[in-house]
């Protein structure tokens, strides 16, 4: 009998000793999503027969002795923004339903070069951008821990799908906040590494200059196994950075004594103010890290909805661009949320777009010099607990500026972490960034949290 | 910028959005102008982080 819940590195340590067989944990996860994905919606494709027949070639590897490592036999689930062989890749929209890509995005050949096997494509909200959308050809995904509550997104399906155990870990892209936010709302850890570490070559874009791919799992080690698999130069992909990929297992263990993690109060605390229980919960997180040896101090950055001003432009202008044809000839094939909000993009000057790139160089800056004597800034990932998803308004991300934002606009890593629940049993999150191409310190000190915490214990009640 | 000026932007940007949507556009434009005057800060002409030929201090 397959555990309900298994972390990608607990199953691949099974699998290893040939203790778990591939097969047989993919049969269970298929059985999963068959009797709870109808309250979820976190798939819009299920790839049952060919996850089998991966999953039976990985055994047979396998067990003639040859196991290419930690994601061998691993089913994941695949943001249906990753371009796919001979498999729809729909952006979970009625504009790309026939959209069939002809080879996979560099990052999901990596994965599966791992030995990951790809049990299906999941929701996401319309191009990574609209959403929660109740007008699209699949409903949006439902969070596991209150199917009446808001997954996040865009990485929808994601969130749903690992918190729900229906996968081992999942992709997810991130352009405003688009991996941390239905972390944080799913009590995942997401890591969107740094601008460039994985190829974004073969994923659909959002906004060129802010995309970035990562992971999203239930652990920082299980975020360190997929990141290893996913990162590394790609010709591909005109940003891709030709720089060494560290191991980022290894660098997990060891001790986080001396870090210096400056804390971003005035984020969650006046700019974007968190609730209650998002406040206590990072409290507690800084009282954790300084009872791990880490030296915790309060930073100032510039105010939040600088940043999210810069980031917004900047995604609408760099959005527009690339859907401006299609929303001319087919406004209405695009679902309200995405063609509302995009229908702003025109009232961006060229002056506004080269203004935004200016000031987030100044940003930059100012984050690179701020951080110059820390390791690693410590924020809120979102302002509260996951909302009823029918109170997340068209205009949401404008009203308040995304707590995500700031990292994106630097391209630096920054990781949702989850932090606690509320007394209605829901998530809380914090956000870790780290320095560019760091992912090492921020991943080390995620998991260095999650072992001296008991969250990771936790998982949601299903059917 | 009013009503009128947003429903001038989209036509002129060619978007066939339906009638029963423009007021909404057009309430949620005020989002726009505000992120756009923020980023704009007292920078001078050589504030131009990418330029390769440098303007003068003006």
């Amino acid at each position: 009998m397959v555990p309900e819940f298994l972390t990608l590195a607990e199953a691949g340590a099974l699998i290893s000793k040939r203790e778990l067989s591939p097969v047989e944990l993919v049969e269970s996860r298929l059985a999963r999503i068959e009797r709870i994905d109808g309250n979820l919606n976190s798939f819009i494709r299920v790839l049952g027969d060919q996850a089998l027949a991966a999953a039976r070639s990985a055994e047979a590897e396998i067990m003639a002795g040859h196991y290419r490592g930690p994601m061998h036999g691993i089913p994941i689930g695949l943001k249906d923004i990753y371009e796919t062989k001979r498999v729809p890749t729909t952006a979970h929209s009625k504009v790309l339903i026939r959209h069939v890509p002809q080879q996979d995005a560099s990052s999901v050949r990596r994965l599966t070069e791992a030995g990951a096997i790809v049990l299906g494509k999941l929701a996401t909200h319309e191009f990574a951008f609209g959403g929660p959308s109740f007008d699209l050809p699949w409903p949006p995904a439902r969070n596991p821990w209150d199917t009446s509550r808001f997954t996040g997104g865009s990485s929808s399906g994601t969130g749903a799908a690992v918190a729900a155990g229906l996968v081992l870990g999942g992709t997810g892209s991130d352009t405003g906040g688009s991996i941390r936010g239905p972390a944080a709302f799913c009590g995942l850890a997401g890591l969107k590494p740094s601008y460039g570490r994985i190829s974004r070559a073969g994923i659909l874009p959002l906004a060129f200059s802010l995309d970035h791919a990562g992971p999203m799992t239930w652990t920082a080690e299980d975020c360190a196994i997929m990141l290893q698999a996913m990162a590394g130069y790609d010709a591909a992909d005109p940003a891709s950075a030709n720089r060494p990929v560290p191991d980022y297992r290894a660098a997990l263990s060891g001790d986080v004594g001396g870090l210096k993690i400056g804390v971003v109060r005035h984020f969650y605390e006046t700019d974007n103010p968190a609730n209650e229980a998002t406040r206590q919960g990072i409290a507690r997180t800084t009282k954790v890290f300084e009872d791990l040896g880490c030296l915790v101090r309060e930073l100032r950055l510039p105010p939040l909805a600088d940043w999210a001003a810069c980031g917004i432009i900047i995604m609408l202008s760099e959005a527009y661009a690339i859907h401006e044809a299609t929303l001319r000839e087919r406004f209405a094939d695009y679902g309200e949320a995405f063609r509302d909000r995009m229908a702003l993009a025109p009232l961006i000057t060229g002056g506004d777009y080269v203004q935004a790139l200016r000031r987030r160089r100044e940003l930059a800056g100012e984050l690179a010099a701020a951080m110059a004597d820390l390791d690693l800034v410590l924020t809120a990932a979102a302002a509260s607990e996951a909302p009823p998803i029918d109170a997340v308004g068209k205009f949401a991300i404008f009203e308040r500026p995304l707590l995500t934002m700031p990292f994106n606009v630097s391209g630096t890593p920054a990781m949702s972490v989850c932090c606690g629940y509320t007394e209605a049993g829901l998530p809380l999150a914090f956000q870790l960034a780290g320095k560019p191409f760091d992912e090492v310190t921020v991943l080390k000190a995620a998991h260095a949290y999650e072992k001296a915490t008991p969250w990771r214990s936790i998982r949601p009640r299903l059917l | 910028m009013s009503r009128e000026q947003v429903e001038a932007a989209l036509a002129r940007a060619g978007l066939d959005v339906p009638e029963r949507e423009k007021p909404v556009i057009a309430a949620a434009a005020h989002f726009i102008e505000e992120m756009a005057a923020r980023v704009r800060t007292d920078r001078k002409m050589s504030a131009e982080s990418a330029h390769i030929f440098p303007p003068p201090e003006a």
